[in-house]
This record gives C-alpha cells, structure tokens and sequence, in this order.
C-alpha cells in the first residue's frame, strides 16, 4: 500500500496550492459585485428565461450505452493482461464476448439511435424538415426566393408588394403548400 | 502515529497501522457519502455524495490489496454510472429541491425501516458466522502464489468463471435493447418498413414547403 | 513490478524527505509545462497564421502566460446569483485533482540514486497505472458537468451538456485502444510497457510499429476529443455558445480551468510517449543513458503536432463528431484490438520460423476475415439505421404540417 503515499502526497499538495491560491485571490481581487455582474452572461442581453429544463434523451442514451462499453472494456483489461497466457482459448472466448457485443452494437446503429442532427442522404436533395423534432435539433428553412431566383434582395424599408415578380421557372420548394 | 510513521519502524507494524489508517478513511468517507445521500435536498448534491461513498469504497477495496478492482470500482461507478445518475438528473429537469413531505407510496416508510433493520441484522449475522464477510483480508488465501491481482482475476474470469463471463454480454445486450426501446419512440426497421412507411416517405420527398414570403 | 526501490527499508526521514522532493517536482514540472504549453502553443499557432504571437512580456515574450496568470489572481471572484454555490466553487478543483494526479503514472526515465537511496524517475506505479488514464478522463467529466450546471446559465449548461456526451463518447475508445497496447505488453504497469518497448534499435520495438499504428491514430483522436481540442472543441464554440461550460468563471477559478486544460495536454502527451513511443527509451550517448532527455524531445514532439492539428483543421460539427465516435472509431478500434489479438495468438503459440509466413498467421487471418464480415455489417446498419431516421423525421415532419395547417 506504501505505493500509493506519493499520490496521497500529491493530492494533498495540488490542494494545498489550489486552497493557498484562491485564498490569494480572495485577499488581493476587488469586491464590487453588482447586479449585472452576477446575472447570468448572454452577451449583454438581460436574460428573460432561465435555462432549459430538459434536454433531448438522445444524451441519456449515449450515457447508457457508454455505460455497456465502459463495463466491455474494463472485461478487457485483465483479459488483455493474461492474453498470451491463455492464447488461442483467449482468442476465441473474446471474440464470443466481442461479437455478441458487437451485434448489439449494430442493432443500436440500425435503429438510428445513435444519429444525431440532419441525415447525410445518398442521392437527392434532402426534404426540408418543417419542424424541430426529437430526430433533429435542427431546423432547417427553405432557401429564400431571392437568393434562388438570383434577384436582389428586396430593401429592408420597402413595402411587402414591392417585391418583383419571381422567375418563370419557381424553384419547387418555394411553392405554396397544397391543403394537407 | 506520525511519529511512528517518522521513526526507522519495522515494516510489519507500519503496514498494521497504515492498513488500519486506510480503513479508517474509507469507513468515515463510505458513511458521509452516505448519509449525505439521504440527507442532503438537493438531487445533485446527493448524486455527488454518492461520489464520495464510492472512492470510499475504492478505498476499501485497496486495504484489501484488490487493487484492481478499485480502479474498476472508480471507472466504472463513478466514471460511468453516477455521470449517468447526473445526465438525468440534470437533463430531465428534477434538479429542484424534492418535496418530501408527500408520500408517493403508501406504507413506504415504515416498510424502509423495517428492510433497513432486517439489512442490519443480516450484516451483522453475517459478520459473526464467517470469516470473508467481516473483511479480514486473505483468509482464503486468495492472493497467495505468484501473479499480480489482474492476473489472478483474469485467469478466475477466464477460466473458472468463463460462462458467467459469456453470459454477461447477453446482459449488455439487453441493456442496449432495453435503452433503446425505453427511450426511442417508434421506430421502424428498413425490413420491417410497411408500405404506407415507403409511401410517406416518397410522398415527404415530393412535398414541398410552404414560402415564407408574404405574397399571398 | 509496482515496488519502488525506495521503499525495500521502510520508512524512515530520508525516504520521506526523497519522496516529498519527489512530489515536488512532478508538481512544478506539471505547473512549469503549462505555463510553457501556453507560450508554446500561441507562438507555433501565430507562426502558422504567419504572425508574430506575444512578444512583450519577458525575453521573446516567454513570460507572458505568467504575466496572465498573475493577471487572474487580482480579478474579482464573483459567484453568479444563480450559481449553486458549493458545487460552483468546488467544480474547478475537482477538475484540476485528477489531471494533475494523472502525470505521477508517467515513467520520465530510468533510476536515479540520492544518499544511497534509489528511486524510479516515476511517482508512483500501481500495477494498474494505465487505468490511470481511463479514471482521470472519467473524473474530468465532472468538472465539466458541474460547472456548467452551477453556473445557473443557459450557455454553461449547453457547452458542459455537449462536452460530457462528447467526453463520454470517446472514453470508450481510448479504453479500446489502450487495451491493445495492454494485450500486446501483457501488463498494466505503465513502468513494464516502457520497458516492453526498449531493445536495440528502439523504435521497432515501439508499441506504434507493434499494433500496427492504427490503433495510436484511434487512441490520438479519441484523446484530442476527450480533452475538447480543436477540431473537437465544440465546447467552446464562441458563435454559438459564447464560452462554454466555463462561461461563468472568473479570477482565479477560471484560471484553474485553464491550468486543468493544458496540464491535461501535456499528461495525455505524456502518456501517449509511454504507451505508443517507448517513453524515455532511446539511444544512449556517450554511453549514458539520457532517458529524461528523449522522454522530453518525444513529448515536445507530440505537442507539436496538438499544436498543429488545431491550427490546421477546421471545428467539426456536433452530428459529425458523434458520428465519427460510435460509429466509426468505436468499432474500428473494437475490430482492430480483434485483428492484433489474432495476429498475437499465433506468435506465441505459432511454428519455429519454418514455411511460409502465411501459414504461422491463421488465426490473426482469420481475425481479418472476420473483421471484414463485421464491418460489412456495420456499414448496412448504418444504412439501416439513417433509413429508419428517414422515415420518422418524415413523419414527425407532416405531422407538424397537419397541426399547423
């Protein structure tokens, strides 16, 4: 057990150093907190909402799933160290364990539970996606008329009929939706 | 003690009090973490308690000379488990302050006293009947012989206890699917995709989206 | 193994007096590093963009990280309003402790002899040393998820939510791809897979030649990701969210993030020496052996090329980078601890160097074999997989349509 008296030391002296050090800082930084100080940073906006509560449970699975990778491989380890030991018989019982691991692993992937944000698609545009969901934090927003048109901008002053007329040939995203 | 620890002391005794000195800690640090965990209204703040009840533990488990496991026991619980614990508590919103006063099962307290009494019952039973539950370490002889603690535990896991070892990939699958399936909300496999599934989504690409101009 | 000299007679003031000067300088030659890594940093990233980086403070402007450290100390430390407290003030610390524990598993190089006591150039080495690894980038997780949920503010929460999934994500794969370097040494002791490494010719000998270099690429950028790097630093990703998980800290707390930043570098340097590099293995000149020495040179290598990668690559995306963790790098690591496992198998219990090479090497062929079924089976769940995503984003879509309409 004595082996591990220099990390305790060690240990104790980053404490003793990070407690010395904040100590310092507290007798030589100035005190003048304010109540914009203390509010929470948004570039200088003053916030009207306080954090989000929940969060997508796509970060939950990756910590759970992390948890079965994390318990594979610490299996692996003592496995890793008496390998040459065990040798062909280490070989195959691994790869039983590995496998079947393995199989899990693409069933995760082929459930689309590991992907996150807008799909890569072979081929084709992609469909714009309308709505955040829980696939997709997403959000992404048809090209504006302007810019597919190759049209000018309209000024920012100008009234909503001022807009000219768009090109004969109407990019098909930029249609009006039919009745659903 | 620091001035045995100073003093040119004989190996055997400074191994007796170190050992006692580790187990000290840990004792003291498994039953703050604990009790902070009960105590303690802040979810997070206990989640952290909890933190401490197992490098607590790990630290037991090195007074045992299984050094081993103590790294496991911080990697895994404490790497992996208690993040787990966070990201929930976190994530899902129940970082508040918890309201105790309302008893979400009936009959829940005074049924944890009584399992908390027959637990310690069945300790302290246990710690009069046999030796290897009252932590004496290496009654059983477990580390004689050559080879380090990995390699003693990979020979047991691979050998002597392989088919509980295979077994527990089984488990890890289940977990995988289990999380999936809890979490994930329907979720259509390509081979299992009806036609109606290939129909919307030809039909999703052909739609077109509203403008957001002000044209109409 | 795991048994320093030093330790054979006990206890007594000398052996605690070596031991202290010991903790000492691993302690300052971590502290040192940094304020040297952030100079070094900053000057090989202005001479990449062509600028000429700091040059005021002290000669050639070397002391100026110093000069900023200093700066923080006199800042004021405020604790936000919303802030939890305790936890706010504890989350730097529990950040700072592991890393910096971290660097004592590090083998600098051979023994040393004061006062007739001998002493591993090493602080400590458990016979599990490189789990050491595995523990510290799992405890930094904390610093992250902590701080950015004390700061009782949106942009710290989003950052510390990202880089613990991120951090998670890859630990699986540094994990991997160190048990290929254990598999291939036989131990955990960080001290045996530096000397598993050494022979004439040392480089051959390297763990990076022994695995067949792969797995170095895997374990090089799962580490960048594990300590948010560039191009993996979404983190701190200043247009979305203007700071990250430290967002919130001031003075010195915010210093400690920093110092925890850079002393993980160099430790993970470190680390990469030992496991991938032969650590202080090299040449001897003169006929003395200068361990210390390559151990150094190898390291300021490896830093270079942090150094350089983040200033060559551009950020990557969130998707991206989830992407590239779990399904590529997860089972390529996972496939290739396989392959080389195979290829081992044979070499112990293989021929006497007798017939062709092919025939020795059945099993670790066999291992490649099936490495090619189980990527083919990955890449059509990924198929799968991005199909299935299709269909329900398809859905999820007009459904919203319906509602709105």
């Amino acid at each position: 057990m004595v082996q591990y008296l220099p990390i305790l030391l060690l240990i104790v002296l980053v404490a003793l150093f990070a407690g010395g050090s904040a100590a310092g800082s507290r007798a030589l930084g100035p005190k003048r907190p304010t109540a914009a100080k203390q509010g929470p940073y948004e570039s200088g906006i003053a916030p009207r909402f306080g954090p989000a509560a929940r969060f997508p449970v796509r970060f939950y699975l990756v910590a759970m799933i992390f948890i079965i990778f994390d318990i594979e491989v610490i299996f692996l380890y003592p496995w890793a160290v008496m390998y040459h030991q065990l040798s062909t018989f280490g070989l195959a019982e691994m790869a039983a364990f590995a496998v079947v691991v393995f199989i899990a692993f693409a069933y995760l992937v082929s459930n689309g539970a590991l992907d996150w944000g807008p799909r890569q698609r072979r081929g084709g545009r992609a469909p714009v996606q309308l709505a955040r969901s829980t696939t997709s934090s997403v959000r992404r927003v048809p090209r504006p008329v302007e810019l597919v048109n190759g049209v000018a901008p309209r000024p920012l002053d100008s009234p909503p009929g001022a807009r000219p007329a768009p090109a004969e040939a109407p990019n098909p995203y930029d249609q009006p939706v039919k009745s659903a | 003690m620091l001035a045995a620890l100073l003093a040119d002391s004989s190996g055997q005794a400074l191994a007796h009090a170190s050992a006692w000195a580790v187990f000290a800690v840990g004792a003291a640090m498994i039953l703050t973490g604990a009790l902070g965990v009960v105590l303690l209204r802040n979810p997070v703040h206990c989640a952290l308690m909890l933190v401490i009840t197992l490098f607590g533990i790990a630290l037991e488990f090195i007074d045992q000379s299984a050094d081993f496991l103590a790294a496991v026991q911080i990697i895994v619980y404490a790497g992996a488990v208690v993040i787990l614990f966070l990201f929930v508590i976190m994530f899902l919103g129940v970082d508040r302050k918890e309201a105790i006063s309302a008893e979400p099962t009936r009959f829940q307290r005074p049924l944890a006293v009584l399992l908390g009494v027959v637990a310690l019952v069945e300790i302290l039973a246990l710690s009069r009947i046999d030796h290897w539950s009252a932590g004496t370490p290496s009654q059983s002889g477990a580390l004689s012989g050559p080879g380090s603690n990995v390699q003693k535990l990979g020979q047991a896991i691979y050998t002597g206890y392989l088919l509980p070892f295979e077994m527990t990939a089984a488990l890890l699958v289940i977990a995988v699917v289990a999380a999936v399936v809890l979490s994930r909300r329907h979720q259509p496999s390509a081979s299992e995709m009806s036609e109606l599934d290939q129909e919307e989504l030809l039909s999703a690409r052909r739609f077109t989206p509203p403008d957001q101009g002000d044209q109409s | 193994m795991g048994s320093d000299p030093l330790f054979a007679n006990g206890l007594n003031l000398a052996v605690w007096l070596i031991l202290l000067g010991k903790v000492l300088v691993i302690f300052l030659i971590v502290l040192l590093s940094v304020l040297f890594m952030v100079m070094y940093e900053r000057k090989a990233v202005a001479y990449l963009g062509v600028r000429y980086g700091p040059n005021r403070a002290g000669p050639k402007g070397w002391l100026q990280s110093l000069a900023d450290g200093t700066k923080l100390l006199f800042k004021e430390a405020f604790t936000p309003r919303n802030a939890d407290k305790a936890v706010y003030k504890a989350a730097p610390y529990l950040m700072l402790v592991p890393i910096m524990v971290a660097f004592s598993i590090v083998p600098i190089g051979g023994r040393i002899t004061i006062a007739h006591h001998t002493t591993e150039l090493q602080l400590a080495d458990p016979q599990w040393g490189i789990l050491f690894l595995l523990m510290t980038s799992g405890l930094a997780v904390y610093g992250v998820i902590l701080a950015g949920w004390a700061s009782g503010s949106k942009y710290p929460l989003l950052g510390s939510v990202r880089a613990s999934a991120q951090m998670v994500s890859y630990e699986a794969v540094l994990g991997l791809t160190t048990a290929t370097v254990v598999l291939v040494t036989g131990s955990l002791s960080t001290s045996t897979i530096v000397a598993a490494q050494s022979g004439h010719w040392s480089f051959v000998h390297w763990n990076l030649i022994h695995t067949a270099v792969i797995p170095f690429i895997l374990f090089s950028i799962a580490i960048t990701a594990e300590m948010t790097r560039a191009p993996f630093d979404l983190v701190e990703a200043e247009e979305e969210l203007s700071g990250g998980y430290n967002l919130e800290y001031s003075s010195i707390d915010f210093a400690w993030f920093y110092l925890a930043e850079y002393a993980a570098l160099v430790t993970n340097s470190a680390i990469i020496v030992t496991l991938w590099f032969g650590g202080p293995n090299g040449p001897t000149i003169d006929g003395h052996s200068v361990g210390p020495l390559w151990f150094t040179v190898k390291v300021l290598v490896v830093l270079y090329i942090f150094v350089w990668i983040r200033a060559t690559l551009p950020r990557f995306r969130y998707d991206q980078l989830m992407d590239l963790g779990w399904k590529r790098l997860i089972p390529a690591s996972l496939i290739m601890l396989m392959v080389v496992a195979g290829f081992q198998a044979t070499s112990t219990s293989g021929g006497n160097g007798a017939g062709h090479w092919l025939a020795q090497r059945e099993w670790g062929l066999a291992a490649v074999g099936g490495a090619f079924v189980l990527g083919a089976l990955l890449w059509r769940a990924i198929d799968v997989g991005r199909q299935a995503s299709e269909v329900e984003e398809a859905r999820e879509s007009r459904l919203s349509l319906e509602r709105e309409s």
